[in-house]
């Protein structure tokens, strides 16, 4: 029984900027962006330090809301949508979540049914077949007790997509999910997505900061720069040497990945003098 | 449906305390209905309470004792889910309605009422318009800031800062006996409630605790961090105001009540936390029962304990209270790690 599967092919999932401008008070971080995200694809979002990555993640998530233009998930204005319906297709995993003092992992994942809830509505079996789903899926259901404040980064990591996953939306926005987690976890996460984009028909959306695991893992690669979009299309089309070059300010090669043949990006030796 | 033993078992736990606190607070019910100038024996109390026997009992428990008891049960209780409910939206194991500047607003509105002269049984409800209007200052000023959780720690404190200074003012320039009165006020005291005050008082608690429970998801959302309740379906700033200000009503609807009592508010919510572990809609009702069960022993000690008559509660729970503080700050690393934003 795939509890998580079934709905993949009910929404095309493509999530667009029309003319996007984001900002923090004055500062303005995403100047005038459209952009079309793939949908039932593997979207990663890169570009260099304060490029405005997340920011733009964070305005597809509708968590800021626009300063001019918008934001369309099929064709509907995001803003017009009510938070909940959205929040039903439309799942987020931020980039430093806040761990609640002593919650078990168990009760983490729960709170991930939260739209699907009504106000006096009891836990039903639906809620919690989508709960132990998402343990599964994400092989914390063995943590399920512990408390996630005392897990590894890595455990930790998985019980956070766990309670995204019991969110159980067709799109998935990750904000960095590899930060702070060291290469053998960072690769479980990035498996962990990869299966739910090719077993449940996942469309995910995130932002990575390692190029080659961006080429490797993603369908589609979009590169930002300076709060503009400097490049979207496959890896293999848009990652060159000029453009990280022309993006990063880092003299490169980029040659096959000898494992995957996606493109890998290899900065060029600095000549000490 | 099927839960993990260890959930249960906390569950389990959690009911056990809640039972043994309605049973201290049946106990004590009893106790306060018997005790005081006349004793009555707890059993023929209670049969009072309902309107049989001894027409002289009757009295005494319905008219004078019952109104006080309810008062202090619906008070501790409302004053405890306020202060639970408000450390959890501020993310800050110190927050309580002196902080959101509920008690000087409540006061203020008190003390500004015998000021005017007007009659004492208007100071209930000066109170709460007292309370409720420094809310309303807090939310105007924090909406500007979309309700940042440091801003509104100071503009609370603040408020209640400069409220506390209007009621000193007020009462240094009172005449003595007046002064007297207020302070009483201003300490916190259940005397003198009326039937009407505990009908009204205590059936608006009983609402905004209802309305409390009810949110109980919400708040758990909430406490994920703004980005997550917002990818969860909530609009965190709106959210967070409202329920702010469901905690601010309730905590002035106390105050209303018995003035302004402290420690209450503040140290009911770490004491469950201490008993039963996270919040959960269990730990929620266990606070209500363990806030009425705290002030209404406050008030039995300061009615029959202490050798000087006529104290205010407030200087009960007050004095319990700073000790407490301190050991709070102490202790405030270990506590404080939760991240705030």
């Amino acid at each position: 029984m795939n509890l998580l599967a079934p709905k993949a092919t009910e929404h095309a999932n493509q999530l667009a900027a029309h003319g996007l401008r984001l900002r923090y008070g004055d500062r303005l971080i995403v100047d005038g962006l459209d952009l079309a995200l793939p949908g039932g694809a593997v979207t990663a979002l890169v570009g260099p330090n304060a490029c405005g990555k997340s920011t733009l993640l964070r305005g597809l998530a509708r968590l800021l809301d626009p300063a001019a233009g918008t934001v369309t998930l099929d064709g509907a204005d995001l803003n017009r949508m009510p938070a909940r319906a959205l929040a039903r297709r439309l799942g987020l995993l931020p980039q430093q979540p806040v761990t609640p003092e002593a919650i078990t992992v168990e009760a983490l994942v729960r709170l991930g049914r939260y739209p699907h809830q009504r106000l006096l509505s009891p836990w039903s079996a639906a809620d919690q077949a989508a709960v132990e789903a998402a343990l599964d899926r994400t092989g914390t259901a063995e943590l399920r007790d512990q408390p996630v404040d005392q897990l590894s980064g890595g455990q930790r990591q998985r019980a956070w997509i766990a309670l995204t996953l019991a969110q159980d939306t067709e799109l998935l926005l990750l904000d960095e999910p590899t930060t702070f987690l060291d290469l053998r976890h960072q690769l479980d996460v990035l498996d962990l997505v990869a299966r739910l984009h090719r077993e449940l028909g996942r469309t995910v959306v995130m932002v990575l900061h390692d190029l080659g695991q961006a080429a490797r893992y993603a369908d589609h690669l979009v590169v930002l720069h300076a709060g503009q979009l400097a490049a979207a299309g496959p890896p293999a089309e848009v990652l060159d040497a000029a453009l990280v070059e022309r993006v990063f300010e880092v003299p490169c090669r980029v040659i096959p990945d000898p494992e995957t043949g996606t493109p890998l990006v290899i900065p060029r030796a600095r000549v000490h003098s | 449906m099927n839960v993990s033993p260890a959930r249960l078992a906390r569950r389990r736990h959690t009911l056990l305390l809640c039972l043994l606190a309605l049973a201290a607070l049946l106990v004590l019910t009893a106790v306060a209905l018997s005790t005081g100038e006349v004793s009555i024996p707890p059993l023929t109390a209670l049969r009072a309470l309902v309107g049989l026997g001894d027409g002289g009992d009757v009295l005494v428990v319905q008219q004078f004792r019952a109104p006080r008891v309810l008062a202090a049960l619906v008070a501790g209780a409302g004053l405890a889910v306020s202060g639970a409910l408000l450390q959890r939206l501020f993310r800050n194991p110190l927050a309580s309605p002196d902080v959101v500047g509920v008690t000087g607003g409540a006061s203020f509105g008190a003390v500004l009422l015998l000021s005017l002269g007007a009659s004492q049984l208007l100071v209930p409800l000066a109170a709460l318009g007292g309370g409720l209007v420094s809310a309303g200052l807090l939310g105007a000023f924090a909406w500007r800031s979309r309700a940042a959780v440091g801003r509104l720690v100071l503009v609370g404190l603040a408020v209640q800062a400069g409220l506390a200074a209007a009621v000193n003012l007020m009462i240094v320039r009172f005449p003595a006996e007046l002064a007297a009165t207020a302070l009483q006020w201003t300490t916190g005291s259940l005397y003198g409630r009326t039937w009407t005050e505990v009908w009204v008082g205590g059936g608006a608690i009983a609402g905004a605790l209802t309305a409390v429970l009810l949110a109980d998801r919400r708040v758990a959302v909430l406490d994920l961090g703004d980005d997550s309740a917002g990818g969860l379906g909530l609009r965190p700033d709106r959210d967070r105001l409202r329920l702010l200000l469901l905690a601010i009503t309730l905590a002035s609807l106390a105050a209303a009540l018995t003035g302004p009592v402290g420690f209450v508010a503040l140290a009911v919510p770490h004491l469950v936390r201490f008993l039963a572990g996270p919040p959960t809609p269990a730990t929620l009702a266990l606070c209500a029962l363990l806030g009425a069960v705290l002030l209404l022993a406050a008030d039995l000690t300061v009615l029959h304990l202490l050798p000087v008559p006529g104290l205010p509660v407030g200087v009960m729970t007050a004095t319990l209270g700073a000790p407490w503080l301190l050991v709070l700050m102490i202790r405030q690393d270990r506590v404080m790690n939760r991240s705030t934003r």
